[in-house]
C-alpha cells in the first residue's frame, strides 16, 4: 500500500474576505482556451470550489481528495478513480446520477453543463419536454476540484487568492511539521519541570 | 475673458459606475482601490457608491471579482442584468458586481442609421489593449487592426483622439509658456483626465485656477469633428454622430458635461470603452485577428508619437516638453526620449533646463497621490511650474474601461506591456513632436489661426465649476 496521502486545498476562514477570486481563477483554469481578460470568456464561469458565506464566516469549500473516497465507492459506473495522488472524475464516463453528490460529506461535487468553443454540449439521445415541444437536453456531468492537473504553476486558486487564504496541504509534510512544532513546544515546557 | 455659464451636473442623475447589490459580497477590495473613498457599506455586505464623491474612474470595475454564477439562485436573470447595464445581447462574458453603464447599443443603432454621418475617435491607450479581448498577449499593439475594425463596423470616418492630443499640446504648451512668462497662476495642472478634473472641482475648488483651461483631447476632437471636420468632409454638422472609444469610464461623464457643446451641438455623442468596442466587433461577426492593417482618415486622424504617449503616466508632460522646448529655445530638443518623466504609480519630480528657464515639473499617477501636491500648493511650499495628474494607476493604459484582467497576478504584466507598447509605438512613428504634425499645422492655418487665438479659445478651452 502507498503511504503517500493525497494532497488537498484548504482555506483559512480568518483570512478569506469572500472576493471570489478563487472561483474566477478556478473557472478560468478549466476553460478550453487561455483567458486573461474577461472579454475572452464566452461561456459561464464554472467553478470547482464554492465560496460559503454565512452570518459568521466566509470561506471556499472544495474536495479533500479522501483516501477512501466515498464518491468513488458509490459511483455505479466506476467513473471516479485515484490518479497520481488525486481523486479524479472521468467526465466522459459520468452518467449524472448524483450518487457521488449524496455521498460527499463536503458538498464538493456539483453537476454542471459542459461548454466547448463557447457553445453548450448537447446530449446524444435524451430529449426534454418543454412548452415549445421536445428539445435537446444539455449534457450535465459531475465536477469537482482536480488540483489543477493541467494547470501550469500549481492550483490556480492558491496562486490567485489576494489574501493568501488558500493553501495546498501535503499531509505527510504537514504531519512532520506538526511533530517538529510539538517537539519544540515540548522542549519549552519540559524545561520548566526539569 | 468671457465667462460661460456652466451648470453643475453631477453623477447622481446618470451614474456611470454602479455596484450590483445582488452580486456584491462585501469583500471591500474595491474600497481599497477607490481613490476618493466613494464606496460605502459594511464588510461582508453589498457596497454602494456615493455618486457625489465618485470620479467614475472605474478601478472598482477592474478589480471586482464577484461574478454572477449560473448556479446563483434568487438573482435576476442574466438578460435582465445585461439590459440594466446597457450591454449588447450578444455579450457572453461574465457579469461582475461593479460595472459601468454601457453604450454599445446606441453606437450600433447609429451605425445602422443611414441618415447619420458617423465619425469615431480612439484614445491612445485603446490600441495597446483591445487585442487582449481577442486572445492576443497583454499589451499587443494593434492600431492598424483597430482602424480596420472601425471601418468594417461602418464608421464613415475613422479619426483619432491622438490627433487631438497633438492639438492639445499646441494649446496647453502655449498656455504654459504664457503662464510662466506673464505671471499666471502656477503650477498649471493638466486637464486631460476627467476624473482628476472632477476631483479638483469637488475637493479643491479653491485651486481651480491651476487647471489648464484646455479641454481634454476627447472633447477637442469632438468639437473639431462637428466644425472643422464638417467643413472638410462637406457634411452638415447636425448629421454627424460622433463616437469616442476610451480606456476610461469617466469619459462618459465628461461628454455629458453640459458645457461640452461649443460646436453648437453635443460635441461627443457617445463614449464607449475599449471593452465595449471589442463587444461591438464580436457582435458584428468581425474576425479581429484576421483583419488586414487599416489606416486612419487623414484630416483628423494623423498623429505623432507625442500624441500616442498621452496614454501613459508622464506622457502629456513628455509631449509638452518636446514641443515647449522647441517653442522656447527655437532649437531641436537633444533627445526625444525623456526618460526622467517616465515611470509608474506615485509622484515623480524633475527639473528641465529649457533655455534660460529651469522648468520644475511633477507627474502624479494614481489620484490618491494628488493630495500631497494639493496640500503643498495650499501651504505655499510647491515650486512646480507644471503638474501632470492621471487618476488611474499608471495612466490611461490602466483605465477603468480597459480589458478587465481577471486575475490579480496578471495585472502588473498588463500595465507593463501596455506601457511598453505605447513607447514602442511612439519610437516607431515617423514624427514624434506634436508641432511637426502636418495635419495639425493645416488645422491652424486653415481653420483655427493661432494656438490660444480667438477660435481656439472658443472651441478648445473650457471652464470649471466648484462642486463643493
Amino acid at each position: 500500500m502507498s503511504t503517500n496521502l493525497n494532497g488537498f486545498i484548504i482555506a483559512d476562514p480568518n483570512k478569506c474576505i469572500g472576493c471570489k477570486v478563487c472561483e474566477v481563477a478556478c473557472s478560468v483554469a478549466h476553460v478550453d482556451k487561455e483567458a486573461i481578460t474577461a472579454g475572452v470568456i464566452d461561456a459561464p464561469l464554472i467553478t470547482r470550489l464554492y465560496l460559503v458565506k454565512t452570518a459568521t464566516l466566509t470561506m471556499p469549500i472544495q474536495c479533500r481528495h479522501c483516501e477512501d473516497a466515498p464518491c468513488a465507492q458509490v459511483c455505479p459506473v466506476g467513473a471516479i478513480t485515484q490518479t497520481k495522488g488525486k481523486i479524479i472524475i472521468d467526465e466522459a464516463g459520468c452518467i449524472g446520477c448524483k450518487t457521488c453528490l449524496m455521498a460527499c460529506p463536503f458538498g464538493a461535487i456539483d453537476f454542471v453543463p459542459v461548454y466547448k468553443n463557447g457553445e453548450v454540449v448537447i446530449q446524444n439521445g435524451l430529449q426534454m419536454e418543454t412548452a415549445d415541444g421536445l428539445m435537446e437536453k444539455e449534457m450535465v456531468v459531475a465536477s469537482k476540484c482536480d488540483l489543477c492537473v493541467d494547470h501550469y504553476g500549481g492550483p490556480a486558486c492558491v496562486v490567485a487568492c489576494p489574501e493568501q487564504a488558500l493553501k495546498m496541504i501535503v499531509p505527510k509534510l504537514e504531519k512532520k511539521k506538526r511533530n517538529v512544532d510539538a517537539a519544540i513546544s515540548m522542549l519549552e515546557s519540559v524545561k520548566r519541570f526539569i | 475673458m468671457s465667462e460661460k455659464i456652466i451648470s453643475v451636473i453631477g453623477l447622481d442623475a446618470n451614474p456611470v459606475i454602479q455596484i450590483d447589490q445582488e452580486l456584491c459580497t462585501g469583500c471591500l477590495r474595491c474600497v481599497a482601490v477607490c481613490p476618493v473613498d466613494a464606496i460605502e457599506g459594511a464588510k461582508g455586505q453589498p457596497q454602494t457608491i456615493r455618486q457625489d464623491l465618485c470620479v467614475a474612474c472605474g478601478q472598482c470595475v477592474q478589480i471586482c471579482s464577484a461574478y454572477a454564477s449560473i448556479f446563483d439562485e434568487g438573482i435576476a436573470p442574466r438578460e435582465q442584468k445585461m439590459a440594466e447595464r446597457g450591454l449588447l445581447s450578444s455579450v457572453k462574458e461574465p457579469l461582475f458586481a461593479a460595472y459601468n453603464s454601457g453604450d454599445g447599443l446606441k453606437v450600433k443603432a447609429a451605425l445602422s442609421d443611414s441618415d447619420l454621418f458617423t465619425m469615431v475617435q480612439c484614445a491612445p491607450a485603446v490600441r495597446v489593449a483591445i487585442a487582449e479581448e481577442f486572445g492576443l498577449p497583454l499589451g499587443s499593439l494593434t492600431p492598424g487592426k483597430m482602424a480596420a475594425a472601425l471601418r468594417k463596423l461602418g464608421f464613415d470616418r475613422v479619426y483619432d483622439t491622438n490627433f487631438a492630443a497633438d492639438v492639445t499640446i499646441m494649446e496647453e504648451g502655449s498656455e504654459l509658456i504664457q503662464r510662466v512668462t506673464t505671471g499666471g497662476t502656477l503650477p498649471m495642472f493638466t486637464s486631460c483626465c476627467p476624473a482628476w478634473v472632477k476631483y479638483v472641482e469637488q475637493t479643491y475648488p479653491e485651486l481651480l485656477a491651476h487647471l489648464s483651461s484646455c479641454k481634454s483631447p476627447q472633447q477637442m476632437a469632438g468639437v473639431l469633428f462637428k466644425t472643422y471636420g464638417a467643413q472638410v468632409d462637406k457634411v452638415a454638422p447636425e448629421k454627424i454622430f460622433s463616437v469616442s472609444v476610451m480606456p476610461c469610464t469617466c469619459k462618459k461623464f465628461e461628454c455629458d458635461r453640459p458645457e461640452m457643446n461649443d460646436s453648437g451641438y453635443r460635441d461627443v455623442d457617445v463614449v464607449i470603452t475599449t471593452r465595449e468596442l471589442a463587444q461591438l466587433i464580436k457582435d458584428a461577426g468581425i474576425d479581429f485577428l484576421d483583419l488586414a492593417e487599416g489606416k486612419f482618415d487623414k484630416a483628423l486622424g494623423n498623429y505623432t508619437g507625442a500624441g500616442t504617449i498621452f496614454g501613459v503616466t508622464g506622457g502629456v508632460m513628455e509631449a509638452a516638453l518636446r514641443t515647449g522646448y522647441e517653442l522656447i529655445t527655437k532649437e531641436a530638443i537633444p533627445d526625444l526620449n525623456l526618460n526622467f518623466v517616465r515611470g509608474g504609480e506615485g509622484i515623480r519630480k524633475a527639473s528641465v533646463k529649457v533655455g534660460d528657464l529651469t522648468l520644475k515639473v511633477a507627474m502624479v499617477s494614481g489620484l490618491k497621490n494628488a493630495k500631497v501636491i494639493m496640500e503643498q500648493i495650499k501651504a505655499g511650499t510647491a515650486d512646480y511650474h507644471f503638474v501632470e495628474v492621471m487618476c488611474c494607476p499608471v495612466g490611461c493604459v490602466s483605465g477603468g474601461g480597459q480589458p478587465k484582467v481577471l486575475l490579480p497576478s496578471d495585472k502588473p504584466t498588463s500595465y507593463a506591456n501596455r506601457t511598453a507598447s505605447t513607447y514602442v509605438h511612439d519610437a516607431n512613428l515617423p514624427l514624434r513632436k506634436s508641432h511637426d504634425n502636418p495635419a495639425v499645422q493645416k488645422l491652424y492655418k486653415a481653420f483655427l489661426g493661432e494656438p490660444l487665438g480667438h477660435e481656439s479659445h472658443h472651441l478648445l478651452h473650457t471652464q470649471y465649476v466648484s462642486r463643493k
